[in-house]
């Protein structure tokens, strides 16, 4: 197995188990006053390795998924992660650099730009000092889960080759 | 280098080309009525997502179950003692009902269903999904309560599930009394201070005051929630225009986290009745005929 195809299989399997703690502990890390976006994590995730048009559809799907359980904001929700992955995506072609840091500055700054997407794309969306402050633990929290996730994905298909 | 670097132009405009459908699927989706958008939430929830809710379910059976037995325990005393005093009442009505000759009283069947409120990341819910025996007709709008009081309104159903609104929707109206009868109004959600979302009785007349802690129960009027289910107790007054009416600040007995039942309203037709009565009864002294009044609480 080559290089490129371990690491994207791991990375895939990252991604898929970040996507199912985030449909399996929903009820849980909404109840709380801040917790990672481990859906949007996940997406940027993805968007480090697909190309613009794939992140979109991607990003469409999870917002489907998320309205449905959320109940609430089809397609609203379906909009903003499709405008997530798309600018994720280019964002990634446009910046990117190959390494940790970068990584979890990315992923920082795309979660708490998509939480604020989301925010103000909400039928009630709170105030400011949620978005500033909450917002940023919120993204702080995903960028450090998700970096770790990556990080061990991508260390294991090296070690792997 | 591990990550996809730019990729070529025509690959590039197909990228936005493909986003740009997405977006317009998605306001496409945005602009969908209530019942296409619960055929595509219960299509996912029904697939994709049906593992996820199981174990969500199976969560929230483990961790609140010994607080539903003792609710439940309570409840169910509560109900023994209420059923126990007003035995001797529903004898009475039934007996004045006939020396009045009126007919049997119509209050109608409840479909008792799963409740499941809407939890999105980002701010509150209005929504919830309705979930019963898939053979139970549910007529919408029709009003939901659980045993405590009113929860909001079911819009749209379909083989014994639907999605509704809860009473903090801001389109949310309905109709109350108090207890007594003596003052009616029409209540709202209202944003108070600090951002809970509390109720707002608006148009009560200027000359009648009502004292805080009043109860306010469901009117019945427009025919959506039945008559007297309880919705919440006056906190203060809001505001007055000067000569015409006050508003009364209420605080909700139900808060919309609280429920896992709902009771839906199953609203009886009316009989058939002949139509010439119809025709007089439509008709104002005058000969005029009179409008159907627009209940409130749809």
């Amino acid at each position: 197995m080559d290089v490129e195809r371990s690491v994207w299989a791991w990375s895939a399997l990252g991604i898929s188990a970040l996507l199912v703690l985030h449909f399996l502990f929903r009820p849980f890390l909404v109840g709380l006053p801040v917790a990672p976006h481990l859906l949007i994590g996940a997406l940027l995730l993805a968007t480090l390795r697909l190309s613009a048009g794939q992140a979109a559809a991607m990003g469409f799907v999870l917002g489907i998924l998320e309205a449905s359980i959320a109940l609430e904001g089809m397609g609203t929700y379906a909009l903003a992660l499709t405008v997530v992955g798309y600018l994720g995506a280019r964002a990634r072609d446009l910046l990117f650099a190959d390494a940790r840091f970068y990584v979890f500055g990315y992923l920082f700054i795309g979660t708490w730009l998509a939480d604020v997407v989301l925010l103000l794309l909400g039928t009630s969306p709170p105030g400011a000092m949620r978005l500033i402050a909450g917002g940023a633990i919120d993204a702080l929290l995903t960028a450090a889960v998700c970096t770790g996730v990556e990080t061990l994905t991508s260390s294991v298909a090296e070690r792997q080759v | 280098m591990r990550y996809l670097t730019v990729g070529r132009p025509e690959s590039q405009r197909r990228d936005l080309l493909v986003t740009a459908g997405l977006a317009i699927l998605a306001l496409f989706i945005a602009g969908m009525n209530l019942e296409s958008r619960l055929a595509v939430t219960r299509v996912v929830r029904s697939t994709v997502l049906a593992p996820f809710l199981a174990a969500h379910r199976v969560f929230a059976r483990s961790t609140d179950l010994s607080e539903q037995v003792a609710s439940l325990t309570s409840e169910r005393e509560r109900l023994a003692a209420r059923v126990l005093e007003s035995a001797n009442l529903e004898l009475e009505n039934r007996q004045l009902r006939i020396i009045a000759g009126l007919p049997e009283r119509r209050v109608g069947e409840f479909a008792v269903g799963e409740l499941t409120a809407g939890a999105p990341e980002a701010g509150g819910s209005h929504t919830f999904l309705f979930r019963a025996n898939a053979d139970v007709e549910l007529l919408t709008p029709a009003g939901i309560s659980s045993p405590q009081g009113l929860v909001g309104v079911l819009r749209t159903a379909e083989a014994g599930s639907g999605l509704g609104e809860f009473w903090t929707h801001p389109d949310f109206r309905v109709g109350v009394r108090t207890p007594d009868g003596a003052t009616t109004g029409i209540l709202r959600p209202y944003s108070g201070a600090g951002g809970e979302t509390l109720m707002l009785l608006d148009g009560v007349p200027y000359q009648t005051s009502i004292a805080a802690g009043t109860l306010l129960e469901t009117s019945g009027e427009g025919g959506v929630h039945p008559p007297g289910v309880p919705v919440g107790r006056v906190l203060r007054e809001e505001s007055t225009r000067s000569g015409w009416s006050h508003a009364y600040l209420v605080d909700p007995i139900v808060r919309p986290g609280q429920v896992l039942v709902g009771l839906v309203w199953l609203v009886r037709p009316l009989p058939a009745a002949p139509t010439d009565s119809l025709a007089d009864s439509s008709r104002a002294p005058g000969g005029e005929p009179v409008p159907p009044a627009a209940g409130p609480g749809t």
